[in-house]
């Protein structure tokens, strides 16, 4: 393909992609807007709420797993982070949950950078097995401390949230609807996030990292700088993602929010997507999400086989991802799926 | 390599068709099963039949599975019981059976938010049950209390969920804090002079309040805490933990938390033979069958249970006190149980079915108006199976559970069988507690 073809095509695809981001929160602003005045969608208000908690960890996992390769086995750290950050506020200044929140970002980036410090001198499987060992450390010692609740946790008093309301609902019953449009806004600012390092010469640095970390290196990369800087970005959305779920289930446990079972789910929708893509995210998340949710109420007592046989069979057919697979069906998919 | 991937796609679309086949084939066996006819079941002259629905979740999967599905099991006993009668009798003269919705939490929190809004405003429930352990129904009152929603919390012996305010949530389990408390007064009653005491919990939730409130205890009734340590849940190795032990001089032992750890603990202590120690009492382990498996090891250890098979809760009891008894007896449950499911119950089974049973007691005089069930809920006292069921009415502990006490049981040897015996309170008692416990002699 000639060269102005291809910036054709990109040019093409980063419409397609703005478009199908755009779309995609409009949906879900509309579901939630739409569930304040009709009880209907309060089912699917809640569904969704999980559906963009995990979205909000894949978001955050992408930048360092997808774009710049490394592994991050125990993203859900920087989940718990956040939540017990914003806990701790909350219940013992009594914070709302909007200022908590922002808090609750800006420590899970310091710590990101305190992490990153160590944990970013190792790669490939050193380098996940250190992540895991930094989550499995942070939830023994939180669960060891008293001042956090140790292994009880710290419970907000219903009390606490008559503060809140929001279209006539108020107190602990707009919770739940808050905290959705809360979610919202972390996805959203999540997806741009993606966008900007899908496109800019700093994602361009990372993608060259991913793919050989000595090369970039030699070409004059600042590669320390750069995945360090991708890390404490990966750390936002999780973050605030935590903040909200804490506020919202009004109960922080250790096992809960320091979670290897979140971790993998968010490595899971990554890789079945594609990683390193926008709209793979998307896929990913909202391919898995709904699949596991169908199974669990269908099929209570079964929806595990059937999960790992799909699990099995996308990692066999499909190891690049969904939108991995179709960008390697085509070059001109290739340009067009960012 | 294409034709790999078709290979692939063929042998999994068969595999999920078999399987969704026959979860379809399960599945529609289940709803026969709790949705029986009325029609046919109800006797003739009855007014028009009608449906209740009684929603919760339960943890089909993840670390809570094994309480939860006797817990399950005592809830649907209760429903088919009351089906085959033909249902519930509204104080608008209908009769109504009873239908359970319920779904797989997975033992985790976030599934639970998301399934007790489905069951209130998707299937539009009537009533609701919490899902087992303390930290699930705290998550799922956060949802339930704003639609006010009666919530009846069985399988969570937390005190903290009943001081956050919520004013439709009602608990059926003797709470965390008065949990060992009857284990340290058989202590005293055994022996004045046994004042060294260790304390080994699990770092979870439940055992943690336990413990603490064990403490106060054990400090106000004059106890000398020796050594004071929490092991972190999973644990399997308690070699270290026992050898502080045995080197603070500690007379008695009260500890555990869950099944496998209070199992292995146990286990672990009887071979470390330490003779110093003449009472064990552990949380949780003991009550349950399977804890027979230690044979030799088993015997003299005491462990608080909510309920037991053999407990002396009774009409006669109720009358002594002046309360109303409601439901079968203690040996009708038992029963039935065992004809339906080849065991005896447990005390989560017996919880569930309790469950149940209360509700019933709400609907027959409430119907399905909320605000009339939550006014007849704060002022129940009665005595059933499961023991007596009264709540506290006050705001700052709203729904706590002040009625139901627990009983102690401790695993004895009788003509060199292995029986698990109730020996406090005195009332309740089957035996004696034997004393000291027998490896230390």
């Amino acid at each position: 393909m000639e060269a102005k073809n291809i910036l054709r095509e990109l040019a093409r695809g980063r419409m397609i992609t703005n478009i199908t981001v755009a779309a995609i929160i409009l949906a879900l602003l509309t579901i939630g807007i739409g569930s304040l005045y009709s009880e209907t969608l309060s089912y699917y208000r809640e569904t969704l709420s999980t559906f963009m908690m995990l979205f909000s960890v894949v978001l955050g996992l992408n930048i360092i797993l997808g774009y710049t390769g490394y592994v991050s086995f125990g993203h859900a750290v920087f989940f718990g982070i956040g939540g017990y950050t914003a806990m701790v506020l909350m219940y013992y200044y009594g914070v709302n949950v909007y200022l908590a929140m922002i808090i609750a970002a800006l420590a899970a980036m310091a710590a990101a950078q305190a992490i990153g410090f160590i944990v970013l001198r190792l790669r490939g499987a050193y380098f996940a097995i250190a992540t895991i060992a930094v989550l499995e450390a942070f939830r023994v010692i939180v669960s060891n401390v008293e001042y956090l609740g140790g292994s009880e946790g710290l419970q907000l008093e219903a009390s606490y949230y008559t503060g809140y309301s929001i279209a006539g609902y108020r107190g602990q019953m707009s919770v739940h609807y808050i905290a959705y449009f809360l979610l919202l806004g972390t996805v959203t600012l999540g997806l741009l996030l993606n966008l900007y390092v899908s496109r800019s010469q700093f994602g361009a640095g990372l993608r060259a990292i991913r793919e050989d970390e000595d090369a970039a290196e030699a070409i004059g990369i600042n590669t320390w700088k750069f995945k360090t800087l991708a890390y404490v970005l990966s750390s936002i959305t999780p973050a605030l993602a935590g903040a909200i779920i804490a506020w919202k289930r009004n109960i922080v446990l250790p096992e809960e929010f320091f979670s290897l079972t979140l971790s993998i789910e968010s490595i899971i929708s990554v890789m079945l997507g594609g990683a390193g893509t926008v709209l793979g995210t998307v896929t990913g998340t909202a391919i898995y999400h709904t699949v596991k949710t169908i199974f669990l109420t269908s099929f209570p007592s079964l929806h595990l086989i059937i999960f790992g046989i799909t699990i099995a069979f996308i990692a066999e057919v499909l190891p690049m991802g969904i939108i991995g697979w179709l960008r390697l069906m085509s070059t001109r998919l290739r340009f067009l799926l960012e | 390599m294409a034709s790999r991937a078709i290979l692939w796609i063929a042998i999994a679309v068969v595999v999920i068709a078999i399987i969704g086949g026959l979860a379809w084939y399960l599945s529609r066996e289940t709803a026969q099963e709790t949705a029986q006819t009325p029609q046919a079941l109800q006797p003739t002259g009855e007014k028009e039949g009608c449906v209740i629905k009684i929603g919760f979740t339960t943890s089909l999967t993840g670390k809570l599975q094994k309480e939860s599905a006797e817990q399950l099991n005592g809830i649907k006993l209760w429903a088919d019981e009351v089906n085959s009668k033909g249902g519930i009798k509204l104080p608008d003269g209908r009769k109504c059976t009873v239908k359970l919705v319920y779904y797989d939490d997975e033992s985790k929190s976030a599934r639970v938010q998301e399934l007790y809004q489905k069951l209130i405003t998707d299937d539009k429930v009537d009533y609701l049950i919490s899902p087992y352990s303390s930290g699930l129904t705290a998550a799922a009152a956060a949802v339930t209390d704003g639609y006010h929603k009666v919530m009846i919390a069985t399988g969570a012996a937390s005190d903290s969920i009943f001081t956050k305010g919520y004013q439709y949530v009602y608990q059926l389990y003797t709470p965390a804090s008065r949990y060992m408390t009857s284990a340290v007064d058989l202590l005293l009653e055994l022996d004045q002079s046994n004042k060294k005491v260790a304390l080994l919990f699990e770092n979870s939730k439940f055992a943690k309040s336990v413990a603490s409130a064990t403490k106060a205890y054990l400090e106000e009734k004059g106890f000398q805490i020796v050594y004071e340590d929490y092991y972190p849940p999973g644990t399997t190795d308690f070699a270290t933990y026992i050898a502080k032990i045995s080197a603070s001089g500690a007379t008695a032992l009260l500890g555990g938390g869950h099944f496998q750890d209070g199992f292995n603990l146990v286990k672990q202590l009887y071979s470390a033979n330490i003779k110093s120690i003449k009472y064990v009492a552990i949380l949780v382990a003991p009550p349950e069958p399977a804890f027979a498996e230690l044979g030799d090891a088993a015997v003299g250890v005491i462990g608080p249970s909510q309920w037991e098979p053999g407990v002396k809760y009774s009409p006669e009891a109720a009358k002594k006190l002046g309360i109303e008894w409601y439901g079968p007896t203690v040996d009708e449950f038992v029963k039935a149980y065992k004809s339906k499911y080849g065991k005896t119950p447990g005390y989560h089974a017996a919880g569930g079915y309790a469950a149940g049973l209360v509700l019933q007691y709400v609907i027959e005089k409430a119907g399905l108006d909320t605000e009339k069930a939550k006014e007849i809920l704060d002022n129940l006292d009665i005595m059933t199976f499961w023991g007596r069921i009264k709540f506290y009415k006050e705001a700052d502990k709203h729904g706590l559970q002040i009625g139901h006490s627990m009983v102690l049981v401790q695993w004895q040897k009788t003509d060199g069988k292995l029986t698990k015996v109730i020996v406090y309170p005195e009332a309740a008692a089957e035996a004696k507690a034997v004393y000291p416990i027998p490896w230390s002699k």
